[in-house]
């Protein structure tokens, strides 16, 4: 199957050279080798297949081992392999083996011309340098010519003889003429030259049109070439699956045959142990039946027996059955009697139940509609409450309102009044001075009387109880959110100034908010529901009542004796003993108040005093107290037990006879009313009023002595005043004419006795 | 079966008729197995007349009829059938397509003409057998593996290099390949175009033999022979990644001029600015255009830290060692995977520098030196270079005057190096001895698989044993990659190589 598609390769690689043989055969350099090398390859391809076909591998196995030894190992494996496997391999390294072949043959052609283009550039080169070194000759020699041409003209200058001067000149004009000529030939080789490599161009371009037909041909004959080879090793490849497979086949066959043979033997085999198993299994069942039936006979008698024994058995039972019937159907009757009669109470228990049902639900509806009702009227009463509530409050308010107004009204007449008085009072503090001064001649001495400095209403400060301030604050506070302007006046009359509602308020909350452990539980199980408000105030009640704070002075001490701790604390932080702060503290305040208490206050001993003083101070102190404001939220909550503490601890000492708890409302005090008007009213004292009533019944006297002194005097004037007149008449008579006419004259006479 | 017959030259041409032949044999036996006697008198009259004209052509009529699937008993069409025959018929003045039901639209772009205006089908018909049916119309012989396998990318790419080609600066009016821009800016990768015509008054072509004597002899005068300038152009395509250019006259034959062969200063300059502002470009060729060392050092020099490019192709020039030395600078700035100067004028010096930026490059996987003159020293410097060269995988170095210490230097090199697939030696003077020590070096290596020592003075027997060790190598390569097509590959690798002889 090979031989034929080798000589057919060989067929047709063969003309392919011969084209090549002829091309290179139209160059004339690379005639040579061009016939050479084909040839040379051609050989080589020959030589190749034959040594293919004395098994290469061997022979070439010296040069390279491993290369062999590899093929070899590939060889070896192929041998196992199947015979497919096999042509597959060999068609496929012919067919790379011819595609190399066929690849090469075409790229010969362009070797070719690679190698010829080389030749050609080698001549060329070589030709040009020729060239170039012809035409610097030409240049040189004609250089040279052209030279002696020019000294000769430099001679002809010097000739003067006109027969020598013609000569050389024709001698130059014939070495011109052969100057020119030289120059004409080689530019006619030159164009030659031109012309050839023309012509060559033309052949060029034939011989380059030939090549590129070559190369199609070659090329289509490859194609064909590799097309036909393909053909047949996939023909060939075929055959040898296919005859592998027939191999395959009969091979199969023969071993299924094998197979089936000895299947059949071993059937054979196991039919016959089955046959003799079979008979064996028959005499055994034989026996056995035998025994089963002598077996089966002993045990039916036996049955029988119990049979017989089992039915006299029965009649027993039967017997005792009937009897049972009876009892039980007589107790059946009587179950009966029994289940009607309790239907009968059951049915009257029903109905009992439902009439009591009906009863509930009526009472039940009646319940309900109670409950709305006095829901409804709790609900009314409530708003009523709480209406009466505020119209209570508002009329308090207004109460308040009129209290202050008619406080103010009764200080307004009351101040009048005391004016009046006081008035009146001086009047007769002057008319008894007079009196004392000018009519008795007395030295008289003011008397001094507290009530006479006295101005306004006597108001004594009375103690609050603490709880009634804690209300205030509160009260006022929270109205004071609502009607800040309105109460702004108001909230502070009666309330230190030193410290501000809110503030006073913060630090009343803080404390309630951190000695809860004062309440008692129950108390605190008891405010739950209640307001915020309520709840605080009812809680600072009993914290107060546990701290033994009960009057305004000692909350207002609380107070204070808070902003003091944080005004001492917060700058210096250094800790002080409760018992000695408590001491300095007042002492400090006090100082720039009272001079004098300065000793007794630094007396321990004198603690009462000392108490007393402070409260003046605190009362004192207010306008001070003031320019620091007080600002509660620097107070750390944590610091407030200690105050506490040292605020108890201060406290207890002076209040150990505890003063008893006065229900003072506002009633005003009018007892010392009517003693001051009664003392203004008395501010002559009876004994002077005596002495004023003597002294009146006196001056009366007096008086009217001296009336009828004045009446005499009167009296005694008007009689003077007779007298004169009379005297004046008694002149003008004497004056008259009357007396110088009488001898005795009246004149005369008058004159007389009053001389 | 059958497509052995046709030429191996159209062999998208062949493939084609196997489909179509697929198609009607089972169309024919559909029609053969179909009951209706009277099928083949009642043909609808819109049948497609190409269809006809091929049945006819190929004697093959009672196939063609049953293939037409539209084809019913009923005598009046329906509605939607009109109103689809309707759209067609105006497409052109009322495209509707992306509005249709796809089975609808399917229809419609069955029946659409090839030769609608591009304006109008351009940037809305992305099916392909619309365009495939433009490209087999207007070529006969149609690659679309070569074209990303999209026909519509291929009719953009070939309607513009068409353009192109036929473009005469000047005299064409430059609108016709601006107004195609923004038509084909999203569909155009590639452009290949293997001829610019020079400025003239008359057509340069072949055909019109005495008109273009005349012409050329009156160009000689004309001192502008600027080509079309492509930098509007490729501007414009936001996805150009190749761009194959040959500054030069096809087919001129005999009518030879110098001049139309001229790549000038300022084609240069504007190709250079024009790469350089591309930056999309992967693949850049410039082959057969007389670019001599300073426009080889211009383009280069625009080229430098370009981001994307991952091949240059400067082959069939003029290049120097000065433009050798660019393309030195060019491979330790940029990524360039492969580089190609063959048949050039690179000599020692060119090939040294290479060899320096070759010695610590790790992107370089092909350089191809064909037809240049580096001889040994060159090839020394290369062959230092490759032995701590860890990433050249193919090494061309055909013709260029190698002999025997170059392949000293190189059988040390393959013995160590392990990356190297490919060498190209042939057309050198390698001499007996050097190939001894090349098969010496061969012995030691497992990786090469392609040796190529033709016409290199090498004996035949260490040849031939170079050959067998590179088919043991080749051999092991299969094993370690069993991929069926491996023994293919030497075709696919030297199949768009084309013989440049």
């Amino acid at each position: 199957m090979e031989v034929p598609q080798k000589t057919k390769n060989r067929t047709t690689l063969q003309p392919s050279n011969c084209t090549t043989k002829h091309l290179s055969t139209g160059y004339r350099c690379a005639v040579s080798k061009g016939h050479m090398h084909p040839h040379v390859y051609s050989s080589t391809i020959n030589n190749s297949q034959s040594m293919e076909r004395a098994q290469i591998f061997s022979t070439v196995s010296h040069h390279r081992e491993a290369l062999g030894e590899y093929l070899d190992g590939k060889k070896e494996s192929e041998e196992d392999q199947s015979k497919s496997y096999k042509q597959k391999e060999e068609s496929r390294l012919k067919l790379a083996k011819l595609l190399l072949c066929g690849t090469e043959l075409v790229t010969n052609i362009q070797v070719a011309a690679d190698i010829r283009e080389i030749h050609r550039r080698v001549e060329e080169g070589e030709i040009r340098r020729q060239r170039l070194e012809k035409l610097e000759n030409e240049v040189k020699t004609s250089q040279d010519k052209f030279d002696e041409i020019t000294m000769k003209w430099e001679e002809g200058k010097r000739k003067r003889i006109p027969q020598d001067l013609w000569d050389m000149l024709n001698t130059q004009q014939v070495h011109c003429a052969g100057l020119i000529e030289d120059k004409n030939k080689l530019i006619g080789e030159l164009q030659q030259e031109l012309k050839t490599k023309d012509d060559q161009y033309v052949k060029d371009l034939k011989k380059q049109s030939d090549d590129i037909c070559l190369l199609l041909e070659r090329m289509e004959e490859q194609v064909k070439n590799v097309m036909k080879t393909f053909r047949q090793e996939l023909s060939s490849i075929e055959k040898a699956f296919e005859v592998e497979r027939r191999e395959l086949l009969t091979s199969n066959k023969k071993k299924w045959e094998r197979a089936l043979q000895a299947h059949n033997a071993k059937e054979l085999e196991y039919l016959l142990s089955r046959i003799k198993k079979v008979e064996d299994y028959e005499k055994q069942l034989n026996k056995q039946r035998v025994w089963d039936c002598e077996e089966y006979n002993t045990i039916k008698i036996k049955l029988e027996q119990d049979v017989q024994i089992l039915e006299q058995q029965l009649q027993q039972m039967k017997a005792t059955y009937q009897l049972n019937q009876e009892k039980l159907e007589y107790n059946f009757q009587v179950l009966k009697k029994r289940d009607e009669e309790s239907v009968v109470i059951k049915s009257q228990q029903k109905r009992k139940i439902s009439r009591l049902h009906d009863i509930l639900n009526n009472l039940r509806s009646k319940y309900t509609k109670q409950i709305r009702q006095f829901q409804e009227e709790n609900q009314s009463l409530t708003s009523d409450y709480i209406r009466l509530v505020t119209q209570f409050k508002e009329l308090q308010k207004a109460m308040r309102h009129f209290a202050l107004l008619d406080d103010k009204r009764f200080r307004e007449i009351w101040l009048m009044n005391e004016e009046e008085a006081k008035d009146l009072i001086s009047k007769a503090f002057d008319v008894d001075r007079i009196i004392h001064t000018q009519h008795l001649g007395l030295p008289w001495t003011a008397p001094d009387f507290w009530f006479l400095r006295n101005v306004g209403p006597i108001s004594q400060q009375q103690q609050r109880s603490a709880t009634q301030i804690l209300e205030e604050v509160l009260i006022q506070t929270e109205e004071e959110g609502t009607e800040e302007a309105t109460s702004e006046a108001e909230s502070y009359l009666d309330l230190p100034k030193q410290v501000s509602m809110k503030t006073t308020r913060k630090i009343l909350m803080l404390l309630c908010d951190e000695s809860g452990f004062l309440i008692e539980s129950k108390l605190l199980s008891l405010l739950r529901p209640l307001e915020k408000s309520e709840c605080y105030l009812l809680k600072l009640d009993a914290i107060f009542s546990a701290l033994g704070i009960e009057s305004e002075d000692d909350l207002y001490k609380l107070v204070n004796f808070f902003l003091k701790y944080r005004v001492h604390h917060s700058p210096s932080s250094q800790v002080i003993h409760p018992g000695s702060f408590l001491q300095i503290s007042p002492w400090n305040l006090s100082l720039p108040q009272e001079q004098t208490s300065l000793m007794s206050a630094l007396d321990p001993g004198e603690q009462t005093d000392l108490e007393r003083q402070k409260e003046e101070s605190l009362v004192g102190g207010e306008p001070e107290e003031k320019e620091v404001p007080p600002s509660p939220t620097l107070i750390h909550p944590n610091d407030v037990l200690k105050i506490l503490e040292a605020f108890v601890m201060g406290l207890r000492k002076p209040r150990d006879p505890p003063a008893p708890v006065k229900v003072v409302k506002y009633v005003r005090d009018t007892s010392k009313d009517s003693a001051y008007w009664e003392a203004m009213a008395t501010v002559i004292p009876y004994a002077t009023q005596n002495l004023w009533d003597a002294l009146y019944t006196a001056l009366e006297k007096y008086h009217f002595v001296l009336t009828q002194r004045a009446k005499l005097l009167i009296e005694n004037n008007s009689l003077e005043k007779q007298n004169t007149e009379l005297q004046m008449l008694l002149q003008q008579y004497l004056d008259s004419k009357i007396n110088s006419e009488l001898h005795v004259p009246p004149t005369q006479v008058l004159r007389a006795p009053t001389k | 079966m059958q497509a052995t017959v046709a030429t191996p030259t159209s062999s998208a041409l062949s493939r084609f008729s196997i489909s179509t032949q697929d198609k009607s044999s089972t169309a024919g036996q559909t029609s053969s197995t179909g009951p209706q006697p009277s099928r083949p008198s009642i043909i609808p009259p819109r049948s497609k007349s190409k269809g006809w004209s091929t049945g006819a052509s190929g004697g093959r009529m009672r196939r063609i009829i049953a293939e037409d699937p539209e084809w019913s008993l009923a005598i009046v069409p329906l509605l939607t059938e009109l109103c689809i025959q309707h759209i067609v018929k105006n497409f052109q003045n009322n495209p509707i397509l992306k509005q249709l039901l796809p089975e609808h639209k399917q229809k419609v772009l069955d029946h659409l003409s090839p030769d609608l205006p591009l304006a109008v089908t351009a940037n809305l018909i992305d099916d392909e057998s619309y365009w495939r049916r433009c490209c087999t119309q207007r070529w006969p012989v149609c690659h679309v593996a070569k074209h990303g396998g999209s026909w519509k990318r291929m009719f953009f790419e070939r309607h513009l290099e068409n353009l192109l080609k036929h473009f005469i600066p000047s005299t064409t009016d430059p609108a016709l390949i601006l107004d195609l821009l923004p038509l084909c800016r999203n569909y155009v990768r590639r452009l290949r175009v293997d001829q610019f015509l020079p400025p003239m008054k008359l057509p340069p072509r072949p055909r019109s033999g005495e008109l273009s004597d005349s012409g050329s002899e009156a160009e000689v005068e004309e001192p502008a022979t600027d080509h079309y300038q492509l930098e509007d152009l490729v501007a414009g395509l936001s996805h150009l990644e190749e761009l194959d250019l040959v500054y030069g006259v096809k087919d001129c034959g005999m009518n030879f001029e110098w001049n139309l062969f001229l790549f000038t200063y300022r084609d240069c300059h504007s190709l250079a600015a024009t790469i350089k502002a591309c930056h999309t470009l992967k693949i850049f060729r410039l082959t057969r255009s007389k670019v001599d060392d300073d426009k080889a050092r211009i383009l280069i020099r625009s080229l430098l830290d370009h981001p994307a490019l991952e091949e240059l192709d400067l082959s069939h020039n003029l290049v120097g060692d000065r433009g050798a030395r660019a393309a030195a600078k060019l491979l330790s700035h940029s990524r360039l995977r492969v580089l190609n100067l063959a048949n050039n004028q690179v000599r020692a010096l060119g090939a040294q520098s290479l060899a320096h930026a070759l010695a610590h490059n790790t992107n370089l996987i092909s350089l191809n030196l064909r037809l240049n003159c580096i001889e040994d020293e060159g090839g020394q410097a290369l062959a230092h270079a490759l032995q701590t060269n860890r990433c050249l995988t193919t090494l061309h170095l055909g013709g260029n005057e190698l002999s025997e210490p170059t392949a000293t230097l190189l059988s040390q090199v393959l013995a160590v190096n392990t990356t190297l697939t490919s060498i190209n030696l042939s057309c050198n003077h390698i001499g007996l001895d050097g190939g001894k020590q090349l098969l010496e070096g061969m012995s030691d290596n497992r990786t090469l698989l392609e040796f190529d020592l033709r016409l290199s003075d090498v004996a035949q027997e260490s040849e031939y044993l170079i050959g067998q060790a590179l088919c043991a190598n080749r051999e092991a390569a299969r094993q370690r990659a069993p991929n069926p097509s491996c023994f293919m590959s030497p075709i696919t690798a030297k199949g768009p190589e084309n013989p440049a002889g």
